[in-house]
């Protein structure tokens, strides 16, 4: 199942109650699926670049979850269609970091490559000596 | 009138992405996509920066994912 991130801006007039129903709903949606919540981030309230819906504010979340692409139907039209979400962005973290991780094996390559190299020379020049 | 000499020398642009090696460009990380939008919320063009034209796509498509989300301002003032 690939790695999502999900973000979220809540509306700062919900109360912690409202929250918690928003999350227990996307969970919910989540689990039955047999998908898990990996990694939750909190931002917490924050000032937003732009008002939205005549707010200012906006109190963030970062999740990452693990499920499979064919909640993404239901998961988005819950975002959509729930009040209390003012935004949300879901990303694929498997495509996006695809790149990412293939720059660092590369480079991770390249330093033991020249490690040996390194280690190969040391050991000519002691036989030269 | 002979040609003047220049008294300026520009400094070479170098991409930061390459150079830091930094391969992913969250759009959550605000204070590094501020660096490439003035005030004004445009982004900066890549021969203004120097970054190179894959890093470039990476950044203009954090950016306007950090739009989305309101981290940072369609237009500024």
């Amino acid at each position: 199942m690939p790695l999502y991130e999900l973000g979220l801006i809540i509306d700062p007039e919900a109360g912690p109650e409202d929250e918690e129903a928003v999350f227990g709903r996307i969970e919910g949606i989540l689990t039955e699926a047999g998908g898990t919540v990996v990694d939750k981030d909190a931002w917490g309230r924050r000032q937003l670049a732009y008002s939205i819906n005549k707010k200012s504010h906006g109190i963030y979340h970062f999740w990452k979850i693990e499920v499979g692409g064919e909640v993404m139907k239901n998961l988005n039209f819950e975002l959509r269609t729930n009040d209390m979400v003012m935004r949300s962005l879901i990303l694929n973290l498997d495509t996006e970091l695809r790149r990412h991780r293939k720059g660092e094996r590369l480079q991770a390559a390249k330093a033991a490559k020249k490690a040996a190299k390194a280690e190969r020379r040391a050991e000519s020049a002691q036989a030269e000596s | 009138m002979r040609h003047q000499k220049r008294r300026f020398r520009r400094r070479a642009k170098v991409c930061r992405f390459t150079v830091e090696k930094i391969n992913y460009i969250d759009y959550k990380d605000i204070d590094l996509l501020r660096e490439y939008t003035p005030t004004n919320g445009k982004i900066l063009p890549r021969r203004v920066t120097g970054t190179n034209p894959a890093f470039q796509h990476k950044l203009s498509r954090a950016i306007k994912r950090a739009r989305h989300m309101a981290l940072m301002p369609y237009v500024g003032d």
